[in-house]
């Protein structure tokens, strides 16, 4: 036994125990690897195996108005839910008929539910009525692997739909998971337009979480270290609105058969009393889950429900803008009161003439608002000059977003020297350009929440408010009430010059000749500013932005209807009733009771929103 | 008295064997207790009480008269494979079960004994020289009939089983490098072959470096390439004109990570099983993988993954150890071995160990591909641990026979 082609020769025994000691190395190698390693690593991988977290969904927060009345609520919604192992292929029709989804797609449903899992409930049809729930209960026997779960769903509590302040939710997107991280799961519903989603990382809670372990077919088998892990969720912070659902319901009724919008702001702070866009839909069909048949309807309109006309046209003002040109004049000294002009019912400029409604005579600045002149005012703009007025509009925050929390918003337009080199190029614009925008017509651009907030800086003596709707939020976890902060800047006119202001609109509501006569309330005085924005596609948008009352103004209105003609015989009246019905409705105009807590919370709060 | 017993009884290999038993059966209860499986435990114990008695027949079976039943003994098993093939039930998909007495048999566990021992008596035999190619492909043949039969059931795991132990035995017996080169250079092509073009040419290639190197004879080296090459050849368009199913089932053979779901999935969770248990483990009866059976066979071919996370990194290395010292300790009989005969079966005996422990410990730590084979002694399975134990006792036969010629 000594060469190495000899039976079992001592070279040919290295050999072997040499593989021997390969596999031993590659085993233990292997082994250390895995076991000491990637130890973590596959800790983790069993933990994530064996334990699955059941989410909770929380209550989403509640929203109360300025009155401290619940107006959006939380109520049961109903899924259909079915476990695909325990289900019958037979009973396919009867489901199908019961829940009304045609044997086609409700196939589809139960495939995709197998994918997920074949052992765990999943919905195949979610907030289903009442109806639907008892047939399907009555069937339940026949029916194995059918079941439903409780889900939650929006509930108002509100005559008023308040449709485009409140907003309402959508099934999250694919796109949207994706970013969310950990927050949100298939299915949820998530704000998409409004204060829902403003608000959504507060008002949605913290979901909670309840451990079980599982075996590998995914079927639960007890709860995981006796709950001692789980996590409860947490419920959404409640809103408290500065809104009067009781005068937005008043307001939505007044603007039944227009299309337009109106907003009305708490001159004092900011706050939004009443946000109507018209036409609107009733937010309680898009409480849970909306169907999509429903929801492409809604796209469809052509009448655009869907569409904030509060806060996303842009239309030119009218003679609301006057307002702007005579502060400007006023401030900067152009002129005094004692500055008069000679109406003759048009004005020449270059080869144009600019046409005024009457021939007023002779008018200081005061009369010239009153009796809305336009005449007046196009010499103004000249005497002025664009920057000037350009800068005016600015300090009342026009061209510019309002900050506003009740979601999207357009800045509109407020044209500059550079607007105008940008757009025509430098040189081939003309001072003729500007006398259009001196009566807020052409090229200039406001919503109605603009124009709410330019009324209410000038109740207000100048200061412009960032225009919201939240004032409190109660927050859930330390289960205080915090007051959110918002902006405001000042206008920076002399009281001297916005008494005179304030003089001219109150002359437009109270004095014969003011264009705004149809707003007086009768036992109140208050102050305005009509407007009638011509519009070359048809009927002018009628304007009203007013006050009331006149020396402590509790109200500040904007009207815009569509289409409607003019601002004094159109929007006045019915920033009248609004305005009258709040002073006088017996309503009380002071907020909800709780008070503001620590600045230091208040703050955190603020920053989350803002 | 003592002296005497270790010069004839072979307690190192009795105590690693029992080790392992004892082992693999703490393993099974773990892996069965609470899945209403716990019947498998206790048939476990019972065929251990066969296994020991098994493996007391086989330590003191006259040496002489074993090496004169081998041939006759391995002629009964390829009928009895035969049958299986025709009548045996299916059970795993393939047909390897035989009924006996409602207990479920597999041949093929003591076929590959079988096999080993009709081999080592055809290589013990005087006038049997492997340099005569007659010898040589007799030889060949004693491994290739049994390994075709179990390729038909289809157990591929046994064939390969089959496959490596011959080498190992005729490297043994003297056989040149040059033979091994031959016999191991197709089957490198054929497995190439499978796995597409690029690869079968890449094989082709080092299996014909392997025959140039070894080479005795130009003719004979070229003889051996062109069978390299229509084995090759012919894999390849037998492997095209496949069903795709079965063409699928041969690619997730060799490569399970190209069906996760299933034997990837197994693989997955058996490296989380055994990585999670770190170095002491999680405790007997409390490995989570183990407990809710995220591991599917869990108590037959990944069985490992219980000790591996119940007993952790130290657990695991004991087995490995064991496994090594078994090994080691079947070569140094082998070597000690003054009987060509328990020379030659204890490598082949050796062997066959050697390939179970490298791919079923391989696999369940995602190092070699999932191919069925239980590992010795832990594996849930009647006829493997009554065959594995047989196998012992053979290594003790032939420890207590050593100085016999």
């Amino acid at each position: 036994m000594t060469g190495d082609g000899q039976f079992g020769s001592a070279r040919r025994r290295r050999v072997l125990m040499i593989v021997v000691f390969l596999i031993f190395g590659i085993l233990m190698l292997r082994l250390y690897e895995l076991q000491l390693l990637y130890h973590g690593e596959m800790n983790k991988k069993s933990e994530e195996n064996s334990v699955r977290a059941i989410v909770q969904d929380p209550i989403r927060g509640y929203m109360f108005d300025r009155n401290g009345q619940l107006v959006v609520d939380v109520g049961p919604s109903y899924a259909i839910t079915l476990v695909p192992v325990d289900f019958d292929m037979k009973n396919l029709d009867l489901l199908s008929a019961l829940l009304q989804i045609d044997p086609a797609t409700l196939k589809d449903r139960i495939a995709r539910a197998r994918a997920y899992s074949p052992f765990l409930p999943s919905r195949i049809k979610r907030d289903v009525d009442t109806r639907t729930l008892a047939a399907i209960e009555e069937h339940l026997t026949n029916l194995r692997g059918i079941s439903y779960q409780i889900e939650s769903k929006r509930v108002y509590r509100t005559k008023a739909h308040a449709s485009h302040l409140l907003g309402y939710r959508r099934e999250i997107s694919d796109a949207q998971l994706a970013q969310a991280g950990e927050d949100y799961r298939q299915g949820d519903l998530v704000g998409v337009a409004g204060l829902e989603a403003r608000y959504e990382p507060l008002l949605r809670g913290e979901k909670g979480f309840e451990f079980v372990s599982v075996n590998s077919k995914g079927q639960i088998i007890g709860t995981f270290e006796d709950g001692k892990k789980n996590v409860s969720a947490r419920e959404g912070y409640d809103l408290f609105l500065s809104a009067d659902f009781g005068l937005q319901a008043y307001a939505e009724s007044l603007m039944t058969d227009h299309s337009g919008a109106i907003v009305a702001l708490d001159p004092s702070d900011g706050g939004i009393l009443v946000l109507v866009s018209k036409p609107d839909y009733d937010p309680s069909i898009m409480s849970g889950v909306t169907p999509p048949d429903l929801w492409s309807e809604l796209q469809s309109d052509t009448t655009k429900p869907l569409f904030n006309r509060a806060t996303l046209t842009r239309y030119p003002p009218g003679s609301t803008f006057k307002m702007v040109l005579a502060a400007a004049a006023l401030e900067e000294g152009v002129i005094d009161e004692n500055y008069r002009i000679r109406c003759t019912g048009s004005f020449r400029f270059g080869n144009r003439v600019f046409k005024d409604l009457h021939v007023h005579g002779s008018v200081n600045i005061i009369e010239a608002i009153q009796r809305s002149c336009n005449v007046f005012f196009y010499q103004l703009m000249l005497k002025v000059g664009f920057e000037k007025w350009t800068e005016y509009g600015r300090r009342f925050g026009f061209g510019q977003l309002t900050g506003t929390d009740t979601g999207d918003e357009t800045a509109g337009l407020l044209p500059s020297d550079a607007y105008y080199d940008a757009r025509y190029g430098k040189g081939k614009w003309t001072q003729g350009y500007l006398i259009s925008l001196a009566i807020g017509q052409g090229e200039l651009g406001v919503s109605p929440l603009q124009m709410a907030r330019f009324a209410a800086a000038l109740a207000n003596g100048g200061i412009v408010y960032q225009p919201h709707a939240v004032e409190f939020i109660h927050n859930k976890s330390t289960d205080r009430m915090e007051r959110v902060h918002y902006d405001s800047s000042l206008v920076g006119l002399s009281p001297r010059v916005m008494a005179m202001l304030r003089e001219g609109m109150r002359r437009v509501v109270q004095e014969p000749g003011g264009t705004g006569g149809l707003a007086r309330i009768p036992g109140i005085v208050s102050a305005g500013k009509t407007g009638t924005a011509e519009n070359p596609h048809g009927e002018a948008h009628a304007w009203y932005i007013g006050f009331a009352p006149f020396d402590n103004p509790r109200i500040a209105v904007a009207v815009m209807l569509e289409n409607s003609g003019y601002g004094g015989s159109k929007a006045a009246p019915l920033a009248r009733l609004i305005m009258q019905r709040y002073l006088f409705g017996g309503l009380p105009s002071n907020h909800p009771g709780p008070a503001p807590t620590q600045a230091a919370a208040v703050k955190t709060i603020s920053q989350a929103v803002h | 008295m003592l002296e005497y017993l270790k010069e004839y009884f072979d307690f190192k290999g009795l105590l690693i064997c029992l080790a392992l038993v004892g082992i693999g059966l703490l393993s099974v209860y773990s892996a069965t207790y609470d899945v209403g499986a716990a019947a498998s435990f206790e048939k476990q114990v019972i065929w251990t009480g066969v296994g020991v008695l098994a493996l007391l027949a086989a330590a003191y079976f006259p040496l002489r008269a074993l090496q004169r039943i081998a041939i006759p003994l391995y002629i009964v098993t390829i009928v009895i494979l035969l049958v299986v093939l025709v009548i045996g039930k299916t059970i795993s998909g393939s047909k390897s079960w035989f009924g006996v007495a409602g207990l479920g048999g597999q041949p093929s566990e003591f076929a590959k004994v079988a096999t080993a021992l009709a081999l080592a008596a055809f290589l013990a035999r005087t006038t049997t020289s492997l340099s005569n190619g007659k010898h040589l492909l007799t030889a060949i043949g004693i491994v290739l009939a049994p390994m075709i039969l179990v390729i038909a059931e289809p157990d591929l795991g046994t064939a390969v089983v089959f496959f490596a132990m011959m080498l190992p035995v005729l490297y043994w017996a003297g056989a040149s490098n040059f033979v091994l080169a031959a016999i191991l250079a197709p089957i490198i092509a054929a497995t190439g072959a499978l796995l597409g073009t690029l690869t079968f040419l890449f094989t082709l290639l080092v299996g014909g470096a392997l025959l140039y190197f070894t080479r005795e004879n130009r003719f004979a080296a070229a003889v051996a390439f062109a069978l390299t090459l229509a084995v090759g050849l012919t894999v390849q368009s037998a492997y095209e004109r496949l069903q795709p199913y079965q063409q699928k089932r041969i690619s997730t053979f060799l490569s399970p990570d190209l069906d996760p779901k299933g034997a990837g999935y197994n693989v997955l969770q058996s490296k989380v099983a055994i990585g999670s248990g770190g170095f002491l483990g999680k405790g007997y009866l409390q490995g989570t993988q183990t407990q809710l059976n995220f591991i599917p066979e869990q108590w037959t071919d990944f069985i490992f993954c219980v000790p591996g996370e119940e007993f952790g990194f130290l657990g695991a290395s004991v087995i490995v150890i064991l496994f090594t010292s078994l090994l080691l300790h079947g070569i140094k009989i082998a070597s000690l071995s003054s009987n060509k005969f328990g020379s030659a079966a204890a490598i082949g005996i050796v062997s066959i160990f050697a390939v179970h422990v490298l791919i079923n410990i391989g696999m369940s730590m995602g190092l070699t591909p999932v191919i069925g084979i239980p590992l010795p002694f832990l594996s849930y399975g009647g006829s493997a641990l009554v065959a594995n134990m047989v196998s012992v006792g053979l290594l003790m036969n032939f420890y207590a026979h050593r100085k016999e010629h």
